[in-house]
C-alpha cells in the first residue's frame, strides 16, 4: 500500500485523475461536539444569543464541503451533486452529533469533502455557542462509509470496533473505572450535579451502583461518592442542597435503585 | 398557571388573559423581576438562567398551593424565564388575583419570597471581567422566614387556576 499523494521521490503531488473513469461517488462522515447540558438545552430551544445555531452550522458545513480544495492542498475541485449536513442532539451524552453526506459523479472520492463539512459544522457550532460555554469539545470526526471508485467500498462498521463511550468523560483515578458505561444495567442510583456544582465537581451526571452505597440513604450515597472520587470531598458542605426524585431531601432520605438524586447549590432564581 | 420558558412575556397580555370573562376579581397584584446591569459586579452584560427541569415545575406548584392555603386567591400566574438574558429583560412574573387588595399584595410577596428560596433556578452572570455564579443572599432567606409560623398548606395536588 502506498500514499497516492506522494510520488516516487516522496514529494507531494496532485494525482492526475483525467484517465480515471467517472463513477458515482458517495461518502458519509460524522463527529460530535460535546457541551454542557445547559448549552445543549439552549441550542435545542434556539435561546442562544447568535440565533438559529443549527441552520447556520448546516450552511457552514455545506459551504465548506464545496471549498475543500481551497483548504486541503492536493484535493481536486469537485462539482458536488449533493451535500447534506444533519444534526442529532443527544441529551444523554450532552453532545450534538454531526453527520455529512456528499455525492457526485466523478473521478475522485468525496470523503475529504464529507470530513471537511463535519469539521466546519462543528467549528461553527463552537463559534455560535462559545458565549455561554467555552468548555465545548469537538471529537471523534471520522469517515463512516464511502462508495464507488477503484479502491472499493468502505464501511467503518465492518473494520472498526467501537469502544463503549462513558456517559460522562471524567478522569479516572488509578485502578478504577469511574463511571457506568452505557448499556450497563447494574441497579444504580442516578446522580446529577447542577449549576455551580457541575462545574466544581467537573461532572453533570453519573451512575453509582446501588451496592456501593454505604447505607441506603442520601448519607450513604455521599459517603460512596467521597470514598471513590476525590472531587466529591465537599459534598458534605452544609450549604449544598439535595433532591431525590425531584423533591427536596436530606441525609436521612431513603434511596432505592433507579432513584434520581440531584445535588445543587442554594437557589438564586427570581 | 405556571410556565418555565425561554421566551419573553407581556405583563399586559397576561393580566388581560387572567381577567378575561371574570367579574368576581377585585384586585390584581403583579411583580415583574428584571435583569439589572449592576449586581455583584458593576458591569453585567448578561446572564444564563439554568433550572432543574421537572423539579422546577413541582416546586413552583407546591409554592402556589401554599399561597392558596393561606389566602383566598382567585387566580395565580407564574412565568419564569430560562436561558440567556440581557439587562432590562424581564426574568420572572408573579401575578395574583383576589377579591381584596390585602390578600393579593401579601400572596404576591409570599410567592416571590418562596420562589427565590425554594425553586431550583440558578443565575450565572456574564461580565467583562468574567462569568460567575450568583451567590444566594441571606436577606432572601430572612424574607422567606417571615412567613413561618403562619398557616401551612393542606393537601394540594395540582394548581388549577
Amino acid at each position: 500500500m502506498s500514499l497516492t499523494h506522494l510520488d516516487a521521490r516522496g514529494a507531494a503531488h496532485m494525482v492526475d485523475v483525467a484517465d480515471k473513469p467517472e463513477s458515482r461517488r458517495e461518502a458519509s462522515a460524522s463527529g460530535y461536539i460535546r457541551m454542557r447540558p445547559a448549552t445543549l438545552a439552549l441550542l435545542a430551544e434556539e435561546g442562544l444569543p447568535k440565533g438559529d445555531v443549527l441552520a447556520t452550522a448546516r450552511i457552514a458545513g455545506i459551504q465548506a464541503a464545496k471549498r475543500t480544495h481551497e483548504l486541503i492542498p492536493l484535493c481536486h475541485a469537485l462539482a458536488l451533486s449533493k451535500v447534506s449536513v444533519d444534526f442529532e442532539l443527544d441529551s444523554v451524552t450532552s453532545c450534538v452529533r454531526v453527520t455529512a453526506n456528499c455525492r457526485l459523479n466523478g473521478r475522485t472520492g468525496v470523503e475529504m469533502e464529507a470530513l471537511t463539512a463535519v469539521s466546519v459544522a462543528c467549528l461553527t457550532l463552537y463559534d455560535m455557542c462559545k458565549a455561554v460555554d467555552k468548555d465545548m469539545q469537538i471529537g471523534d470526526i471520522h469517515l463512516d462509509s464511502k462508495r464507488g471508485g477503484v479502491s472499493g467500498d468502505y464501511n467503518r462498521a465492518d473494520t472498526y470496533t467501537e469502544q463503549p463511550t462513558p456517559i460522562v468523560a471524567a478522569s479516572a483515578e488509578a485502578g478504577r473505572v469511574p463511571l457506568a458505561l452505557e448499556g450497563e444495567r447494574t441497579p444504580s442510583v442516578r446522580v446529577k450535579c447542577l449549576a455551580e456544582l457541575r462545574e466544581r465537581f467537573g461532572v453533570s451526571e453519573l451512575s453509582v451502583p446501588f451496592h456501593e452505597l454505604a447505607s441506603a440513604n442520601v448519607a450513604g450515597l455521599k459517603l460512596a461518592l467521597k470514598n471513590q472520587y476525590e472531587r466529591f470531598i465537599d459534598i458534605d458542605d452544609q450549604r449544598l442542597l439535595c433532591a431525590v426524585n425531584q423533591s427536596m431531601a436530606n441525609d436521612d432520605t431513603p434511596l432505592t435503585h433507579d432513584d434520581e438524586v440531584a445535588f445543587f447549590p442554594p437557589v438564586t432564581g427570581g | 398557571m405556571i410556565d418555565v420558558q425561554y421566551e419573553t412575556f407581556d405583563v399586559g397580555a397576561e393580566q388581560r388573559a387572567m381577567l378575561a370573562g371574570r367579574c368576581d376579581i377585585g384586585a390584581v397584584v403583579s411583580f415583574t423581576g428584571l435583569v439589572r446591569d449592576i449586581n455583584e459586579r458593576p458591569d453585567v452584560q448578561g446572564l444564563i438562567l439554568e433550572h432543574y427541569s421537572g423539579m422546577t415545575e413541582k416546586a413552583l406548584n407546591n409554592i402556589v398551593c401554599e399561597a392558596k392555603a393561606r389566602w383566598p386567591l382567585q387566580a395565580v400566574r407564574i412565568i419564569h424565564r430560562i436561558g440567556h438574558l440581557v439587562p432590562s429583560d424581564p426574568i420572572v412574573l408573579v401575578m395574583v388575583a383576589s377579591a381584596h387588595r390585602r390578600d393579593a399584595f401579601l400572596a404576591c410577596d409570599f410567592l416571590m419570597d418562596y420562589l427565590k428560596t425554594r425553586a431550583p433556578f440558578w443565575k450565572k452572570e456574564q461580565t467583562a471581567s468574567g462569568d460567575y455564579w450568583v451567590a444566594e443572599r441571606d436577606s432572601d432567606q430572612q424574607d422567606a422566614k417571615r412567613w413561618l409560623g403562619q398557616p401551612q398548606a393542606g393537601p394540594c395536588q395540582e394548581s388549577t387556576v
